[in-house]
């Protein structure tokens, strides 16, 4: 079988907030069809690693490559193929629902996006909600619809920090098989994650992150 | 493949992992579901501004009120604008008046020191804004919906940069303007003076925002950092050279000179904005949305007029930017700690003793211009605005209660220690300005030393007792009883908020500027001390209120159920058993609420008194025990029920009339005010 491509790889990145270095050395290198779980505990450096990933942070040292280009958000290409869910989401207040998806995806250049649109919704079940305006929702269905925006639009690798915060038990369950099968079609996914259950199902590795960096890295179960 | 083909997806059986996987773990076991995928075919490039139309398509029609509506509400917003523009710009006519009056070779020089230096605050509050809030920024909205797509931010970055531009050139041209105006220099000068502030500002707008592009701030940190500080020194040697003094007040900025100036803010203006421009596409969203974010909460915030939760969300910016420092060890006990870690942190944070320093020179300046007799207000004024970034922990014990009552201290003990350093800070400024207020750089001695030590100091204690006001400002409360207006509702609060600190600054130095004695400012400052330190804290006393009544309406239970009598402990002051209740004596709870009354609430009269002429049953039902607002019963028998607020009296003579609710303790029969009972028939 032919060998995967890298689509992330991670070298000796550090990172500090002051006098505290939060990540050091970490090296991390993720190919297409591979899903990798950082665990750890709370402070640990998982969303701070997460973040240099997308690059929302800027790493101290160490670089980030996503198909062999150094990371910069900047950069249209790489936005293109990054999608992530490691904020709480800001909406518009104006805009109903399906208005933001439908933002997102024609944003993307998607061409059928109303179908698009439409499949997700079905999907994250927000259809009832679909005419909403955001600060109606709960935080369940807001969560929904932050996951909803990385599967409306194009995506080689995929970064979540704690997908699985605020759903309900069904929620995760419909999470786990999602990205299990985002994985299986070639998708890179990166993500921290607390349940061992998502993480099991989805994960092909392990990382566990403590104390400036990876400690073990392990096979998930 | 279809675009609009779906995979149905079924998930993974165990041991059907990719080859790549070193391992697929067994997974746990999860049901059979379909899933949608996007169609493989290719993106198509997009356009931004069909983005922003499709948005505007969106809102059309989304507008809760119209623009006539929305003009009927402001109109009278707009006509206020109106009425108090038309003041300022009188007394800003009548002050320009009498500064060009002014012809000493002080003034002369003031009049040219003063436009320099305002229009170098001015650039430093451009780039100041600029670095804080980008000065090109997003919504948070945008950041994640709009700038995470693969399209052009410069296209959707033009307008902001604009606007920001455009904001600096207006607020610069009007502080300029008005500043030159006010220190007497002429129309054309006033002119001059007007475009160079605007377009100076507009260029370093321009310029930060340039900086922006490329995450370079230190330059821009630099130059606000200098600018004030630089060109004071250097406009106050130029002032003071004989060229200055010889009656040609604006001689340096005239002709050719005047000239390369305009002629250098606009190659700035254009140079910075075309880089600015081409970088706009290099700002990372994270930037952006920073700005963004700050903007909107401060926008909650100035809508609530709640200035100081403006200031409490940039102290707040500033230590997540700063993150981590150095622990330092605190020292003393009790109220010392508090003072001596205030101490310490002036330490930690020395930037705003650079703007209490650069204060100083406001009385002289002021004094210069020949408003010596309003020195003490400006002044005082302005050192309010110094002195607020002091009083960080009196704004925290005030906004959280929560944290106070974590103190084993009263309020009034607690905000005397948060006011103490500041306290100190505001009489070396005072002491510092002795010579301003004797009239060292106006005419000459307005007042003897010791006269102008003790308006230095009204000064000093006015600006520090602003401050306090202003730092202990509440929240609006949208719950309290609100004022109508033709706006709408208005809560009290929200209007008190425009006043706050100017309030006192004003009544503390009226005295002194209307000529009176000095003695009037002190005794006033002393009542405003008393105050603000939190003696009458309305919100205390309330809450001591509801506890007494919930106490008396319990006692009332208890007896209504058994009769007997109940034992508590009686507690001194301290909250320790005191000698009578370790020995075992006990007061009915009947006997304790009038007791804790008296001891809790002595001073409530002077605070939420009804007028005389709703007291009902004046002349009759004396009630020498009672103090607060409880209603006593009589020792046999249930006491009426207690009527809140005033209460007319009965429409008739012979009906019993409602007992009060609010009996005084310290009044003696035959002391009440009021028609005797039996007089009322009439109403």
């Amino acid at each position: 079988m032919a060998r995967r491509n890298t689509v992330l790889k991670v070298t000796d990145l550090a990172k500090s907030f002051g006098p505290v270095t939060i990540v050091s050395n970490f090296n991390l290198e993720v190919r297409e069809g591979e899903a990798v779980a950082l665990t750890g505990r709370n402070g640990a450096g998982k969303s701070t690693i997460l973040r240099c990933l997308v690059g929302a942070d800027m790493p101290d040292e160490g670089s980030v490559e996503v198909n062999g280009i150094k990371m910069s958000e900047l950069n249209p290409d790489i936005r293109r193929d990054v999608a992530t869910v490691i904020d709480d989401l800001d909406f518009f207040p104006d805009l109903s629902v399906v208005e933001h998806l439908d933002l997102l995806a024609r944003a993307h250049g998607i061409v059928d996006a109303d179908n698009a649109v439409d499949e997700v919704l079905h999907e994250v079940q927000l259809v009832p909600q679909s005419g909403q305006l955001p600060g109606t929702l709960s935080s369940g269905q807001r969560r929904r619809l932050a996951l909803a925006t990385a599967f409306v639009r194009p995506r080689k690798l995929l970064v979540l920090d704690e997908p699985e915060q605020r759903l309900d038990t069904e929620g995760v369950a419909w999470l786990a098989a999602r990205l299990r099968a985002e994985r299986e079609r070639g998708l890179a996914i990166v993500m921290a994650s607390h349940d061992p259950t998502l993480v099991q199902t989805v994960a092909t590795r392990v990382v566990r992150v403590g104390e400036g960096g990876a400690l073990a890295e392990d096979l998930p179960g | 493949m279809s675009k609009k083909s779906r995979k149905l997806i079924r998930s993974a059986k165990p041991g059907g992992a990719p080859a790549a996987a070193p391992v697929d773990p067994a997974p746990a076991a999860v049901p059979e579901r379909a899933f949608y995928f996007l169609p493989d075919a290719p993106t198509e490039p997009v356009d931004e501004r069909e983005l922003h139309e499709l948005m505007k398509d969106w809102r059309h029609g989304r507008a809760t009120r119209t623009i006539g509506q929305a003009l009927q509400d402001a109109y009278v917003a707009v006509f206020s604008v109106v009425m108090i523009g038309a003041m300022v710009v009188n007394l800003v006519i009548k002050a320009q008046t009498t500064a060009s009056a002014c012809a000493t070779a002080t003034c002369t020089s003031a009049r040219t020191l003063v436009p320099w230096a305002a229009v170098a605050a001015v650039f430093a509050l451009a780039l100041g804004v600029s670095r804080l809030f980008g000065p090109v920024l997003a919504s948070a909205a945008e950041g994640f919906w709009l700038m995470d797509a693969p399209i052009s931010r410069s296209r959707l970055l033009r307008g902001r940069l604009t606007l920001a531009l455009i904001a600096a050139f207006g607020v610069g041209a009007l502080l300029s303007g008005l500043t030159a105006a006010l220190s007497g220099s002429g129309p054309l000068a006033v002119a001059l003076w007007t475009v160079a502030g605007a377009l100076g500002a507009a260029g370093l707008v321009a310029f930060a925002a340039a900086q922006q592009g490329i995450e370079r701030h230190r330059l821009v940190r630099v130059i606000q950092g200098c600018s004030p500080r630089r060109r004071w020194p250097r406009c106050w040697q130029w002032s003071r050279s004989p060229r200055a003094g010889s009656g040609s007040p604006s001689r340096p900025t005239r002709g050719a000179d005047r000239g390369v100036v305009l002629a250098l803010a606009v190659l700035l203006l254009l140079a910075a904005l075309f880089v600015a421009l081409r970088r706009l596409s290099g700002i990372r969203r994270a930037r952006l949305v920073s700005g963004g974010s700050l903007v909107s909460g401060m926008q909650g915030a100035m809508y609530a007029l709640d200035f100081g939760l403006v200031r409490d969300i940039l102290v707040e910016r500033d230590a997540v930017q700063r993150g981590h420092v150095r622990p330092t060890k605190g020292r003393g006990t009790g109220l010392a700690a508090l003072v001596w870690r205030d101490v310490q942190r002036l330490v930690r944070f020395p930037k705003p003793l650079i703007a209490l320093v650069l204060s100083v020179i406001a009385p002289y300046a002021v004094d210069a211009l020949g408003l010596s007799q309003l020195n003490p207000f400006i002044s005082g004024l302005i050192l309010v605005a110094v002195l607020v970034p002091f009083l960080g922990t009196l704004r925290v014990l005030t906004r959280t209660g929560g944290l106070a009552r974590s103190f084993p201290f009263k309020t009034g003990q607690l905000r005397t220690a948060a006011m103490a350093v500041p306290g100190v800070l505001a009489l070396l400024w005072a002491a510092a300005t002795i010579p301003a207020f004797a009239g060292v750089t106006s005419s000459g001695a307005e007042r003897s030393l010791a006269d102008a030590a003790l308006v230095a100091l009204i000064t000093g204690i006015a600006g520090w007792l602003g401050a306090v006001r202003w730092v202990t400002a509440k929240k609006v409360d949208f719950n309290a009883p609100m004022v109508a207006t033709e706006s709408g509702a208005v809560p009290p609060t929200l209007i008190f908020n425009l006043f706050r600190g100017f309030d006192i600054v004003a009544l503390v130095t009226a005295p002194v500027m209307l000529g009176g004695s000095p003695l009037w400012s002190l005794g006033l400052a002393l009542v405003a001390f008393v105050a603000l330190r939190g003696t009458f804290n309305m919100d205390e006393l309330k809450a001591q209120q509801d506890q007494l009544n919930r106490e008396a309406e319990q006692a009332k239970a208890e007896r209504a159920a058994g009769g007997g009598k109940i034992k508590i402990p009686v507690r001194d002051g301290r909250g320790r058993a005191s000698r009578r209740g370790r020995q075992g004596g006990w007061l009915s709870a009947r006997q304790r609420v009038p007791h804790r009354a008296q001891l809790g609430l002595g001073l409530v009269q002077f605070l939420g008194r009804v007028g005389a002429g709703h007291d009902p049953a004046a002349g009759e039902q004396p009630h020498p025990g009672a103090v607060g607002l409880v209603q006593h019963p009589a020792t046999q028998r249930d006491g009426p029920l207690p009527v809140a607020g005033g209460v007319d009296p009965a429409d008739r003579t012979g009906v019993a009339a409602p007992v009060q609710p609010f009996d005084l303790g310290d009044r003696r029969p035959g002391q009440r005010g009021g028609c005797p009972a039996h007089g009322r028939g009439r109403v």
